[in-house]
């Protein structure tokens, strides 16, 4: 019994012993004790920006029709006119679309969102309405699919096809931006568009310039 | 004959149609991927500085740039009131390249019900204004979270570590008994007592 316990003990310390030497730990201090050393390293990441840029950065409206002769407030071709008229930036046919959208940050959604048009001596706005009031008001007139009195109607459209629905106030997916009807946009993504405008069956504001903004917006999401 | 007529005539619409467009720059914004978020929950009542958050300017013309809160992208919580988030040190303009880091605040009312916060950091930029046009915009969202945990915070002071406020109550506690004994006529006396000395009278008390 004692032998055992000898012998028990003689391997816990020949065990023990040999990890310590293991872990290099010795008696003899080694010859650069205390000099300390040190390696500079360096390290590239890709970019973690989400971004988004858009040519040009203002556009014109042109090719406007629509409106009543007999009222003489029929449009032409630089002037909206009344009830309803239309304008472009760019032209669905033949397809012309001046509007370059790219993504220059890390993948996203891209959104789109219009806002209220401004007139110019800071009266009474046009409110931007769509067909289902998704974000924003209906439009008032021909179930959903035209504007009413002070309210107009932004459609952006591209070679995929036109958003008849229309932009909202509230920033949406952008279903020109990928032909899938998707908006989800990888880096260096960009895609060309262009812009129908339906004004108002009336306007109580007088002005004859307006002013009105289309924002695009990488948003965060997953394909 | 007829051709030319019709080339010149398609031309005409095609600069017509392009040359507003092509009279402006570009315009862009980008801004940090990394959600905006608080390290530990934040009190009713509380303060908090969040992390500034980055800003670039991408177009290739100087631009304005703001900052809102709205919840746009999806997530879990409740959104996150605007009024809660305070920007300080917005530039009004970035030239192109420029980058600047916004510093936000955070300031939790006292009635704010606790849980998960989450909305976005919405930077806009802007060249000028166009009247009679159509302003192309550009924006980029980034996620904002925090956690509004339960317990008011009454002020900054608060805010203080609590060993801190656990010392000064000691030391407040002792002067106020040392005042009281002083005035009260109580005192005190603290003796050494040898060990042997101490068995010697308690055997002598014993006998």
């Amino acid at each position: 019994m004692e032998r055992k316990a000898r012998s028990l003990a003689v391997c816990v310390l020949v065990v023990a012993a040999s990890g310590i030497s293991g872990c290099g730990i010795s008696g003899a201090a080694p010859q650069n004790a205390g000099q300390a050393a040190s390696v500079n390293l360096s390290l590239t990441t890709v970019p973690t920006i989400r971004s988004v840029t858009v040519s040009p950065a203002g556009a014109a409206f042109g090719n406007c029709t629509g409106g009543l002769a007999s009222r003489n407030t029929q449009s032409t071709p630089g002037k909206l006119g009344f009830p309803n008229g239309q304008c472009f930036v760019g032209l669905p046919s033949p397809g012309f679309y001046p509007i370059t959208i790219t993504n220059t940050g890390i993948a996203s959604q891209i959104y789109v969102n219009g806002t209220s048009a401004s007139p110019s001596d800071g009266g009474d706005q046009w409110s931007l309405c769509t067909e289902h009031g998704d974000g924003g008001p209906t439009c008032s007139r021909d179930d959903g699919r035209m504007p009413g009195t002070n309210q107009y109607m932004i459609q952006n459209f591209s070679a995929a096809g036109q958003q008849t629905a229309g932009i909202s106030e509230t920033p949406t997916c952008d279903r020109e931006f990928f032909a899938s009807g998707q908006c989800w946009a990888v880096q260096g993504a960009s895609q060309s568009e262009g812009i129908e405008l339906i004004g108002p069956q009336f306007s109580t504001d007088t002005s004859t310039k307006w002013t009105m903004t289309i924002t695009w917006t990488p948003v965060p999401g997953h394909p | 004959m007829h051709l030319r007529l019709a080339l010149s005539a398609a031309l005409g619409v095609l600069i017509f149609v392009a040359a507003p467009a092509a009279a402006y720059a570009s315009v862009g914004v980008g801004v940090q991927a990394a959600p905006v978020q608080l390290a530990g929950g934040a009190h009713p009542g509380g303060t908090y500085a969040l992390p500034p958050v980055y800003v670039v300017n991408t177009g290739s013309q100087a631009e304005s740039v703001a900052i809102r809160i709205e919840r746009i992208s999806r997530g879990a919580g409740r959104t996150v009131p605007r009024s809660w988030i305070r920007v300080s040190g917005l530039p009004p303009t970035l030239e192109h390249g420029q980058s600047a880091r916004i510093p936000l605040s955070l300031v939790v009312p006292t009635d704010a019900r606790p849980g998960q916060y989450f909305s976005d950091v919405v930077v806009t930029g802007s060249a000028a204004l166009i009247a009679g046009g159509a302003h192309l915009g550009v924006a980029a969202a980034t996620d904002l979270e925090f956690r509004v945990v339960p317990g008011v915070v009454s002020s900054a002071w608060f805010a203080v570590p609590s060993w801190v406020l656990l010392a000064v109550a000691i030391v407040i506690a002792l002067t106020l008994a040392l005042m009281l004994m002083t005035r009260s006529g109580i005192s005190v006396r603290i003796e050494r007592m040898t060990a042997g000395a101490a068995a010697g009278d308690g055997g002598g008390g014993g006998a």
